[in-house]
């Protein structure tokens, strides 16, 4: 397979992992508003740390298929 | 393409398909990635308004008379603040339960319907038992936070909270 044609499908999977990630920080968000509500505070705080982590596992995601792809442009294909 | 200008289905889909903004995946990765951001800002937010937030007093205070409801009856109250809709059920054992009357789902005011023992939500056709303000039908998962109240003579006294 073609190292471009390779690079196109990884992308397309980071894409889909990020857009996961992005889901499940939808849910996390929706279970903080419920713990808030109804005062469990303790929850509060393992949540947003977890949506962070998440973050950073998207924005690694973004920083190495961005990064792959400027080698690819400054290497060529066979680089 | 100009061929099309002058057709009638031109006026219901008038955007121009050179002219239509196209989104790379790159682009799609990124705008995800902000998201992800700001979703962690809103977690972030929620919970420092959960550490810093005040729960309100609960003073102890007169409600009711005893006699002021029936066995079966209901009766609602403000409490702690004005702005805290409660009610209170007298069970047909004569028993008094009190709770919030906010419903736990999406805060539409539960009502009583004695026949059943419950404490219904119109909204969405949730129940919560009228003894112990457990959910018993429909969406809500959360119980209704329980007033205490203390019966001092002929007085019914609310003294708390219990989420």
């Amino acid at each position: 397979m073609e190292t471009r044609q390779q690079g196109s499908i990884l992308f397309s999977a980071v894409l889909l992992l990020i857009a996961t990630i992005v889901v499940i920080q939808l849910w996390l968000v929706a279970a903080a508003v419920d713990a808030l509500l109804a005062r469990q505070i303790a929850v509060l705080v393992p949540t947003a740390l977890a949506s962070g982590v998440l973050f950073l596992a998207s924005g690694g995601l973004l920083w190495y298929v961005v990064s792959f792809d400027r080698r690819l442009r400054q290497w060529g294909p066979h680089g | 393409m100009g061929d099309f200008e002058g057709r009638r289905w031109r006026q219901d889909f008038p955007v121009r398909w050179d002219e239509d903004h196209y989104m790379t995946r790159r682009e799609l990765a990124k705008f995800l990635t902000l998201g992800s951001g700001l979703l962690v800002g809103v977690n972030l937010l929620i919970a420092f308004i959960g550490l810093t937030g005040e729960t309100p007093a609960a003073p102890a205070r007169r409600i009711a008379g005893t006699g002021d409801v029936e066995p079966g009856g209901s009766l609602l109250f403000r409490y702690p603040t004005i702005d805290d809709p409660c009610i209170l059920v007298r069970d047909a054992s004569g028993r008094f339960h009190a709770f919030s009357q906010v419903c736990t789902h999406l805060s539409c005011a539960v009502v009583h319907r004695p026949e059943e023992q419950a404490l219904a939500c119109p909204c969405h056709k949730g129940a919560f038992s009228s003894s112990d303000g457990r959910p018993l039908a429909g969406p809500p998962i959360r119980p209704l936070p329980r007033i205490v109240v203390e019966q001092r003579g002929v007085d019914l006294v609310a003294t708390g909270i219990e989420v």
